[in-house]
Parts: C-alpha cells; sequence; structure tokens
C-alpha cells in the first residue's frame, strides 16, 4: 500500500500527515513561525516519526498552503484550494461546497462530485474576515487564542461587534468592556461577526450542500454552530484535529493520485 | 585596460553570486554601463531583439541590451501615444533620466514603435541614432550580402563614434568571445531542459540578462564559474509540470514574474532576450567577419515573431522547441500593446490546439507588480494536468 505525505504550511500553523492507503499513520502540527523551509521539514520529519517509518519509505509528498513554495522535502506543490477540496471530499463525500477559515485567510470552494474545484472566492485582503480577527479581540481582552473556544462556550448574552475592521473592532471591545460586557460574550459576538462574512462568502459562491467546513477556527465546535446557525443548514466539519489538518490530508490523497499516474506513465513507457 | 564593471560575485557562494545577478538586472540604474563609461568607455546602446554586438566589441565598445525597466516613465511617457508598448518608453526613460548614458543607440525595425525610436532618440540627444535594417527578406539570394554591407555601414558608425578602426582580426577575435558566450548560453539551456530542478527560471533569466550588460569576456567568466556550480547542486527534483514559455523576445516580463512561472512549473526553455541567443552556433572565425555574421543571423539562427522567414514558421520552431524540451505544456505569453507578439500568438495556439498540448495564455507588462490572479489562474492550469 502506498505511504504519502502532506505538508500544510498555513500562515499560522504547519500541519504534516502521513497517509498509508487512506489511513493517517502520522500527524504532526506546529506554530508555522518564520523560518518555512525549516518547520515544514521538521513537520515532514516529525510526522513521520508519529509514523514509526523512515523518510525513504514515504514514496510521494505535497505541499500546500501559502508556504507551500518553501518547503524543500516537497515532489510538488498544490493550491491550498485543491487540497482542501480533496480532503473535504475524503472526510465527506458529498461535499459540494468547503468553507477553510484560517489565520489569515477565508476561502468559500464549490466543488464536484470528484473533489474538483469548480469556482471559489477568497476573502478581501482583510483580517476582518479571518481567525486573524478572533485572536486580536482575544488578545485586547488579555486572552491566548487557546483560550477563545472556552470563552465562546461560556458566553450568555449576544453582543453585535461590527466586524467590518479588526483595527476599528477594538474600540467596539473597549466600549464593551467598559459597559460591563463579559470577554465570553464580546469573543461570541467577534464570531457572530466572522460567521456573517463567511455566510456572505459562502453566497458569493453559489454555495450549495453539503457544506464542510474545514481550518483552524473551526477546531471550536461554538464557531461550527455559529455558521451553521446562520447559514440555516446542516454542515460537516472533521473530528476533532482533522479539521485543521484537512488541508494536508487533501495533498496526501493528491499525493497518491500522482503516484498512481507516474507509474501508469512508467508503464505505457516500458510497454512502447 | 578597463577594471571589470561586475565584480560583485567574485568570492560568493553560489546563492550569493545569483543574488548579485539578479539585483544586477533588477536595478534600474543600470550600474555596469555607469562603470564602464566613468573609465572613458563608449557605450553603444541597442534596441530590443538582436544586433552584432561583435562589431561594437571590436572597437572597444560597451554593446549595451536596451531592454527596457521596471521604472515609470514619467519623462519618456510625453514622447509617446498611449497605446505603445512600455518597453520603448521606459528605454528612453533609461537615458532622459541619465541612467544609461549613451555614446550611441541603434534600433531596427522589427515594429512601428521601435523603428520610430531611431528619430525620437535623435530628438532628444545629440549622439548618432540609426536604424539597423536586419533584412525583411531573409529568403532572398542576397540577403547575406545586403546584410554584410548593412553591418559594414554599422561598422563605420561604430569607428566613427569610437574613434577606433575594427580590423578583420580584431572582429574574428571579438566573433571567438561571443562563440563562447554563445557555447556557455547554450550550456545553461541544456541544464534547464535537463535538469531544471538545478536553476531557478528567475535565476536562469538574470544570467542570460546580464549578458547585454557586461563585457562578454566578463560575463564568460560569471558564466564559467556558476554553470559547473549548478550542475553540483543537491536539489531535488519534484514532480512540475514541464513548460515552453513563448513570448519573450522584446519586452520582458518582471523578474518576479519569472519567479512565479517558475514555481508553478519548470521552465525547460524558453524565448526571453532570444536576441542575446538569437545564433544558436558558432560564428566562423575564418574568412570575411562581417560576412560570416550576415551568414550566420540568416542561416545559424533561432526564430521570433520579429523575423520571417518562411523556411522558419514560427508555430512549427515553437513545436520543435516544445519537442526538444520534452514539455508537456506551452506559456503563449505576450506584452500588452505588442503588435507582433499579439498577432504570433493566433498562431502558436493554433498549432498547439491542432497538437493537442496544453497552453495557458496570456499578456504581461514589464511593470506589472501585482501576480497573485494569475498565479492563482496558473496554478489551476498546472492542477488540471497533474490531476486530470
Amino acid at each position: 500500500m502506498s505511504i504519502t505525505a502532506g505538508i500544510d504550511v498555513g500562515s499560522t500553523y504547519t500541519k504534516a500527515i502521513v497517509l498509508e492507503g487512506d489511513s493517517v499513520i502520522g500527524m504532526a502540527m506546529k506554530a508555522t513561525g518564520f523560518k518555512l523551509t525549516e518547520v515544514s521539514e521538521a513537520m515532514f520529519d516529525a510526522a513521520i516519526a508519529d509514523a514509526g517509518i523512515s523518510r525513504e519509505e514515504v514514496q510521494y509528498t505535497i505541499a500546500t498552503g501559502y508556504g507551500r513554495h518553501q518547503c524543500k522535502v516537497k515532489d510538488l506543490a498544490v493550491t491550498d484550494l485543491t487540497a482542501a477540496a480533496r480532503g473535504a471530499h475524503f472526510f465527506f463525500p458529498a461535499t459540494r461546497t468547503v468553507l477553510d477559515i484560517g489565520g489569515q485567510t477565508m476561502k468559500a470552494t464549490k466543488i464536484d462530485e470528484s473533489a474538483r474545484v469548480k469556482s471559489f472566492r477568497l476573502n478581501d485582503k482583510c483580517a476582518a474576515g479571518t481567525g486573524a480577527f478572533l485572536e486580536k479581540t482575544a488578545r485586547y481582552m488579555g486572552f491566548t487564542t487557546e483560550e477563545i473556544g472556552g470563552l465562546m462556550d461560556t458566553s450568555k448574552e449576544h453582543v453585535t461587534i461590527s466586524g467590518v475592521c479588526a483595527v476599528f473592532a477594538e474600540s467596539e471591545v473597549i466600549n464593551h468592556l467598559s459597559q460591563g460586557t463579559s470577554p465570553a460574550d464580546i469573543m461570541q459576538g467577534s464570531a457572530d461577526s466572522l460567521s456573517a462574512r463567511s455566510v456572505q462568502l459562502l453566497k458569493r459562491v453559489k454555495a450549495e450542500p453539503e457544506y464542510t467546513l474545514i481550518g483552524g477556527l473551526l477546531r471550536w465546535p461554538r464557531m461550527v454552530d455559529t455558521i451553521a446557525g446562520q447559514l440555516d443548514a446542516e454542515v460537516n466539519a472533521p473530528a476533532g484535529e482533522m479539521v485543521q489538518y484537512t488541508g494536508a490530508v487533501g495533498a496526501a490523497l493528491l499525493g497518491r493520485i500522482r503516484l498512481n499516474k507516474l507509474a501508469e506513465k512508467d508503464a505505457v513507457e516500458q510497454t512502447a | 585596460m578597463m577594471t571589470p564593471v561586475f565584480n560583485d560575485w567574485k568570492g560568493k557562494q553560489l546563492d550569493d553570486v545569483l543574488l548579485e545577478v539578479r539585483d544586477l538586472v533588477e536595478d534600474p540604474d543600470m550600474l555596469t554601463a555607469q562603470r564602464w563609461r566613468e573609465q572613458g568607455g563608449k557605450v553603444a546602446g541597442h534596441f530590443q531583439v538582436y544586433f552584432p554586438e561583435e562589431i561594437a566589441h571590436a572597437a572597444g565598445m560597451l554593446p549595451f541590451k536596451m531592454r527596457g525597466a521596471q521604472l515609470e516613465p514619467t519623462q519618456a511617457d510625453s514622447r509617446f501615444g498611449s497605446y505603445l508598448c512600455s518597453i520603448i518608453k521606459t528605454s528612453l526613460e533609461l537615458c532622459l533620466t541619465g541612467r544609461v548614458e549613451l555614446d550611441m543607440f541603434v534600433t531596427h525595425p522589427i515594429c512601428d514603435a521601435a523603428r520610430n525610436l531611431a528619430p525620437v532618440f535623435g530628438r532628444n540627444f545629440d549622439y548618432p541614432c540609426q536604424i539597423l535594417y536586419l533584412p525583411q527578406n531573409p529568403n532572398s539570394g542576397h540577403s547575406v550580402q545586403y546584410l554584410t554591407d548593412e553591418y559594414g555601414r554599422l561598422q563605420r558608425l561604430v569607428e566613427e563614434v569610437s574613434g577606433v578602426a575594427v580590423t578583420a582580426d580584431a572582429l574574428r577575435s571579438s566573433i571567438r568571445v561571443f562563440n563562447e558566450n554563445r557555447r556557455l548560453l547554450r550550456e545553461l539551456y541544456d541544464i534547464k531542459r535537463e535538469t531544471p530542478w538545478l536553476i531557478a527560471a528567475e535565476d536562469a533569466y538574470a544570467l542570460v540578462a546580464s549578458a547585454g550588460m557586461m563585457p562578454r569576456e566578463e560575463h564568460n567568466e560569471l558564466l564559467a564559474h556558476v554553470l559547473p556550480l549548478v550542475r553540483e547542486r543537491d536539489t531535488k527534483a519534484e514532480d512540475r509540470i514541464r513548460v515552453v514559455f513563448e513570448g519573450g523576445f522584446c519586452e520582458q516580463p518582471p523578474l518576479d514574474l519569472i519567479r512565479m512561472l517558475g514555481r508553478s512549473c519548470y521552465l525547460v526553455d524558453d524565448d526571453l532576450l532570444i536576441g542575446l541567443r538569437w545564433i544558436v552556433d558558432d560564428v566562423d572565425t575564418a574568412g570575411d567577419p562581417l560576412h560570416n555574421l550576415a551568414y550566420a543571423y540568416i542561416e545559424r539562427s533561432s526564430y521570433s515573431p520579429v523575423q520571417h522567414d518562411l523556411r522558419k514558421p514560427k508555430e512549427v520552431m515553437l513545436e520543435q522547441r516544445i519537442d526538444r524540451a520534452r514539455a508537456d505544456a506551452a506559456i503563449i505569453a505576450a506584452a500588452k500593446m505588442c503588435e507582433p507578439g499579439l498577432e504570433e500568438q493566433v498562431a502558436y495556439v493554433t498549432a498547439l490546439e491542432k497538437r493537442g498540448l496544453p497552453h495557458f495564455v496570456s499578456e504581461f507588462e514589464e511593470n506589472m507588480t501585482s501576480f497573485a490572479q494569475l498565479e492563482m489562474q496558473l496554478d489551476t492550469f498546472m492542477e488540471n494536468l497533474l490531476f486530470a
């Protein structure tokens, strides 16, 4: 059975997956930082170690994500859209729309039954449509990124954060805090605002069910529920950490396709 | 004895050498021409596409390729219509702003805009500005003799400007230098075709472009140093689509665009700065050197949309380039407002469609700075081929 790897060098986290057939046998994740070549190689090695195999046993490696071109251990680089589409289709084969919200981007992609990208829309170059918006909100209030999920879970009342701009949102947060609004409610208000933008993006791509949500922000179940509520539809989200690893899984799956194609090509050439 | 105009790379590691070359090529101040003049050297500016640089070289001049630059043509804009390509404006801008000081300027009637460059330069500068009439009909039995005579006219102009009589022996010596340069450039392209993972597209391009900016002896030394180091590199070969790029014969895409193209695929061959690689084999050194140069222009040359040789239909030549490079696909580009380039796109696309070879059609401009959309389109094109 083929062993392939996918490395998703995202703006915030770098994720690596090793697949044997359809089974995940190794995975690793770390904050990307500023040394993209090093972190991609480190996560590749960590995922391999997790799988208990050697580098030589990995037959094909695909890098994706915004730092994909800096990865030196890859056989190929593919766009986030193609990798995410393949990963989402792997977890939920009936997926027709993928919403990927990462640290610095938001992408809505329509795909066909074979996981091929039909059309897509990206968020404007603005932090208000990305995970950075929630991170900034948390930071204003003295919380870390990892505390966002817990904060949202304890929210009791709805407050409105305009979400037009991540910078201007700071003054809104300060206003709410000065009025005694709880940080949990402010956090949820920011999540509502971000969700509204994601639904707008989905409308622009003429999204169709099934919807699959992936990306770092969706690791918080409350975020998934918030988007589902605003979309007024059922949504899928890969379980647990896989919601963050979907792009890497997709990349590894694409690696297998490529591996098969190369084998077919070799066979044809040998026959000729 | 002139001191070298580009010493910045010496004693450095390969990656740093290539960085120096990229910086040189991207710098609109064209430092090598300045350094040459500071030593009292004279500069013969020649516009794209092909120029017999050996003739200026034999007179001790620096043949300097005018290939535009990434700068805003604030002064040159007033000398041209808005509907014209960028390279003619930025080439003039280089001189109007004093970045490049010439002692003579030569252009060619490759298109209406380029043909008019000589009179436009002539109205703005005191030095001789001439048109070199390369034969419009290379298939005529008289074309070599005609071109030999035209090169003789150019030689007399060069002698007048430089104050140096160009002897046949000096010309033969220059031809030898340029033959060596052509050999090294062919070696560079062999690396691109056979082991494209060893050299980034933008590095290969910068190495070629730098040829038009410095004495060829210096460029030969640079290439002779760099190419063995490139071959020794331990870079992983990736499973990228092999692509031929067509459309860079005159106006040049910015280095960032070439870098982007090289990230999405392997650029295994191209027509970028084809004028510097126009003659595809050695020029003979025995006999009349002007005749030999003229003969090589007609008989031992590449192709481009600005030469119309019935023996070399451009689309057939492109297919040969694709075959020789074992390319999986082609990028058929053209500079904005470039009539010859845009016209030829039609023939190229028709031939590739007939052949069933995947191709990506696009336009570019030397001053473009945003590549995100183009990259997305190109990546999608490549992924369609990889995972179809």
